[in-house]
């Protein structure tokens, strides 16, 4: 197995804003993103979907770049934004052309230090939120399953069980001084990491970080909010349902060990020979053998992120769709008896060597694009965030390998013996309103 | 007004673009088999890794009077087993090989795509060649896709956009086999092992082939594995056939799919257009940019950024092969349905009226020429660019022009694309929500034909 050697080089300004730069001088593009350390799933109670909103109205104008001119300036430099809010981080990101390098540092530092919005901004921002949620949740099938289905049944704790995407009653509670207040909370240069990848010089990228990022003043930031979740003594299950979908959906989530303990390494190796592509046991056994569901897909994380960008507790998921001829029951039967073989027999040491290397290739391509081909080293700068952000070390990124790869079949076995059993589980369900055939199993 | 035409005059602090550093086009390596088999090669090494697709020529356009999505269920059972290999055997080694191997069918084209780790590029192309050339068509697998066809077509019933987008297509190409998005589940029902097995043994030939591959190998030894794995293919040529010509449609219509309960409408409106042969298609690609195909485009800043209608509404020149068209796409909430069809033409006619600001023009093409650089970083970026060049039949310079011919474009050449491709006087209407909510509204813009989400007419 090579050694991975990304060249990563970092650095912490004055005021506590961490700066990580990837430099590959060969491409004439540059990948900048910002990161904070605010996710959905660390929004105020009672305040559901802000975090979401709130990264919306970064877009609505900073002091000296005012409504659209973020988006105009990139676009106009030949480049590509987003931004996008996760269980613990929001994320700001652009891909362009390495000469609009300082224009496209400038902007996310004027958005850093300043936002400037006014009421018509938020008014016009909520009602396109709406239609976000309407288009992805509300008038689509299966929409936001299992990802809001889920959390609310397998957790106890609101930062942890709450509607991600927000309930409609909260979000047209929004102020703009509840704006104003985020912003000053949890967008602060210490709350923070700035990435810089490809065409760039890394004395250059440091220079400039500090040119336009360091004045920022430090923010007090609160105390992380609590996240962790109250042990879990015996199954829980929600039937929900499905509005629009003709068959039905049902997806189990098993708490996830801590991240970066040998029991959470092996539990992920072991995800890999349960969810990993066609030769994953789950799909093979219940869509190709079996046939009792039509589509399986999951993973710890899954939908939102992956296995290494989250911090704090996570299901590992089995998302499925089955036939309506097999019960809910019948469903779960034989997804248990999947779980049984490994617990039972456990994976044999060829299996697992084959879910490493397939790891490592999926791995490989995330670093280098993990958005499609418009956002390229979108992986790697994830990656590098996320292990600065809860690691407080990018690097990382060269050795997080090491440890899946050190994952003996004895431990995978006595992380399924442990982990997957229906005591550590949810159940989410939706059924079909409009099922009309008679359940025959 | 909108806020694009109302902007506050930039910053000066703004920084200023540096000077650009050239983009190179990698060399291509290209090599014939003795079958007819094309190979086009590309060295990238930003990972150990290989991105390829074999592609095929051929399409469910050209099987469709045999059966409507025929290329696309070919494709699913070519992923389920060959002679030699059981399905669960092809998963396996390609997961040994941190591979991954899927099969697709569209309207034009089918596909064998493949990537995994350079070190097995040997293993896996012999597979991917398996594959290619000695599915088995198991009974058992055939029926079990047949079923998963079945349930999926039936979400896709459920799904606006889906509707929506099969509507708009119904419409503008009529008796052409383009107008099918997606078989009846009688369809599914009717289809034949045989007639699977009848399209791969025509299509999937190596004289209708071509394959691309991006990534970190070394060109002659690729192509001498390349060599021992499809070498024995035996030659075959690619086929053509003559379709009926879409309609001529006249005036604007309104096509409204209702669906009960809808908390959002689908509107969608187009018509046809150019291919990417077409000596327009850089006009008009560059107009659609400006006018939605962008974040930063008039139509995005109208309708979302300004009016706050919808989340992501974008505009598109569909290149199909024969015939493209073009659409306005947006998900609206119910009571703004009317005041959303009133704001696309209002832009598309702006379009066609007034001259665009020589710094919109400026900005698009930046955007453009950009866009393109960004998508040669990654492999899989690489090689869809490939491919578009290499299934359009494209000048072989396209990819090292496209840069100077953005560049070379006008103001006068969008004025004209405009006028000549944006056809608001007779664009198809189609409208995907609940007819008692917004029925009234669809029906401002022209006579109305209504259908269920079965795709039935509905009086």
């Amino acid at each position: 197995v090579s050694k991975l050697n990304i060249p990563i080089e970092h650095a912490t300004l004055a005021n506590g804003l961490r700066v990580v730069i990837s430099p590959d001088r060969a491409v004439p593009v540059v990948t900048v993103g910002v990161y904070y350390n605010i996710g959905f799933r660390l929004e105020p109670q009672g305040r559901s979907g802000f975090a979401h909103l709130f990264e919306h109205m970064m877009f609505q104008g900073s002091e000296h770049a005012g409504k659209t001119v973020h988006i105009k300036l990139i676009n106009s430099s030949g480049g590509v934004l987003n931004g996008s809010t996760r269980y613990d981080v929001t994320n700001y990101f652009e891909a362009v052309p390495s000469n609009a390098l300082e224009r496209t540092l400038w902007l996310e530092a004027d958005r850093m230090r300043s936002l400037k919005v006014d009421k018509e901004n938020l008014d016009n921002q909520l009602a396109v939120v709406k239609e976000e949620i309407r288009v992805n949740v509300l008038n689509q099938p299966y929409g936001g399953f299992p990802w809001l289905d889920l959390p609310p049944v397998a957790n106890r704790n609101w930062h942890n069980a709450h509607n991600f995407y927000g309930d409609f009653t909260d979000l047209d509670a929004a102020t703009l001084d509840d704006v104003q207040r985020f912003f000053k909370t949890y967008y602060a240069p210490n709350n923070a990491v700035l990435l810089i990848l490809g065409g760039v010089d890394p004395a250059e990228g440091f220079a400039l970080a500090k040119k336009h990022f360091e004045a920022i003043p430090a923010g007090k930031l609160p105390p992380p909010a609590d996240v962790a979740e109250p042990p879990q003594t015996e199954e829980r299950r929600a039937t929900v349902q499905e509005r629009l979908g003709t068959v039905p959906a049902l997806a189990i989530g098993y708490h996830a060990p801590q991240r970066r303990t040998p029991e959470w390494y092996a539990l992920a190796m072991l995800d890999q020979a349960l969810h990993g592509s066609r030769a994953g046991r789950v799909y093979r056994t219940l869509v190709l053998e079996k046939q009792i569901a039509v589509e399986a897909s999951g993973g710890i994380h899954y939908p939102m992120g992956d296995v290494l960008d989250y911090n704090g507790p996570m299901l590992m998921v089995t998302s499925l769709l089955h036939k309506p001829e097999y019960s809910a029951d019948a469903t779960i039967a034989a997804f248990d008896q999947v779980i049984r073989e490994v617990q039972q027999q456990g994976i044999s040491a060829a299996e697992l060597d084959s879910v490493k290397v397939k790891f490592r290739s999926d791995y490989f391509s995330t670093l280098e694009g993990g958005m499609g081909g418009y956002m390229p080293r979108f992986g790697l700068m994830h990656y590098l965030a996320c292990f600065t952000l809860f690691d407080d070390d990018p690097t990382l990124v060269n050795t997080i390998l090491d440890g899946f790869v050190a994952v003996t079949p004895e431990q995978a076995q006595a992380a399924a013996k442990k982990y997957l059993v229906p005591a550590n589980r949810a159940i989410a369900i939706r059924r079909p309103k409009n099922a009309g055939v008679a359940e025959a199993a | 007004m909108m806020a694009a035409t109302t902007q506050q005059p930039l910053s000066p602090l703004v920084p200023p673009l540096t000077l650009e550093r050239p983009v190179v086009w990698p060399p291509r390596v290209e090599h014939t088999l003795a079958n007819g088999l094309r190979v086009v090669l590309v060295e990238s090494h930003t990972i150990p890794k290989f991105d390829a697709q074999l592609l095929f020529r051929s399409g469910n356009a050209i099987a469709s009077h045999i059966a409507p999505g025929l290329a696309e269920m070919t494709a699913a059972c070519v992923r389920t087993g060959t002679e030699s290999r059981a399905e669960r055997e092809i998963d396996e080694t390609l997961r040994r090989m941190g591979a991954d191997l899927g099969c697709g069918g569209g309207a034009d084209n089918s596909s064998i795509s493949f990537s995994g780790l350079s070190e097995f590029s040997r293993d896996l192309l012999l597979v991917a060649a398996d594959v290619a050339r000695n599915a088995a068509f198991r009974a058992e697998e055939f029926e079990r896709e047949r079923r998963q066809k079945l349930e999926e077509i039936k979400i896709e019933r459920t799904t606006p956009g889906f509707l929506a987008g099969e509507r708009l297509r119904k419409v503008l190409f009529g008796a052409h086999p383009y107008a099918v998005a997606s078989p009846t589940p009688e369809q599914v029902a009717a289809y034949t092992r045989e007639q699977m097995i009848g399209y791969y043994r025509q299509h999937y030939v190596p004289g209708n082939a071509i394959l691309l591959a991006v990534g970190d190998f070394d060109p002659p030894k690729f192509i001498a594995q390349v060599e021992e794995a499809f070498a024995p293919w035996k030659a075959g040529a690619r086929e053509e056939r003559e379709y009926p010509a879409p309609p001529q449609l006249c005036g604007r219509h309104v096509h409204f799919v209702d669906f009960p309960g809808a908390v959002q409408t689908q509107v969608l409106l187009g018509h046809r257009s150019i291919t990417r042969q077409h000596p327009d298609w850089f006009a008009l690609s560059l107009a659609n940019a400006l006018f939605g195909g962008a974040f930063n485009s008039r139509l995005v800043m109208n309708i979302r950024e300004a009016k706050g209608y919808t989340y992501s509404p974008r505009s598109s020149v569909h290149p199909l092969r024969q015939h493209g068209y073009f659409s306005v796409h947006a998900a609206v909430r119910n009571d703004v349905t009317a005041a959303t069809i009133t704001e696309m033409f209002y832009e598309m006619d702006r379009m066609r009226s007034l001259p665009v600001g020589a710094d919109e023009l400026a900005d698009t093409q930046n955007y453009m020429t950009g866009v393109f650089s960004i998508g040669l970083a990654t492999q899989d970026g690489l090689a869809g660019q490939l491919a578009t060049v290499y299934l359009n039949d494209l000048p072989k310079d396209y990819l090292e022009t496209y840069r100077e011919r953005v560049r070379a474009l006008t103001l006068n050449d969008v004025l004209h694309a405009a006028r000549k491709y944006f056809d608001t006087a007779n664009a198809q209407i189609v409208v995907v929500g609940d007819r008692k909510e917004v029925g009234d509204q669809a029906s401002l813009f022209g006579e109305v034909s209504w259908y269920g989400a079965q795709g039935a007419p509905i009086g």
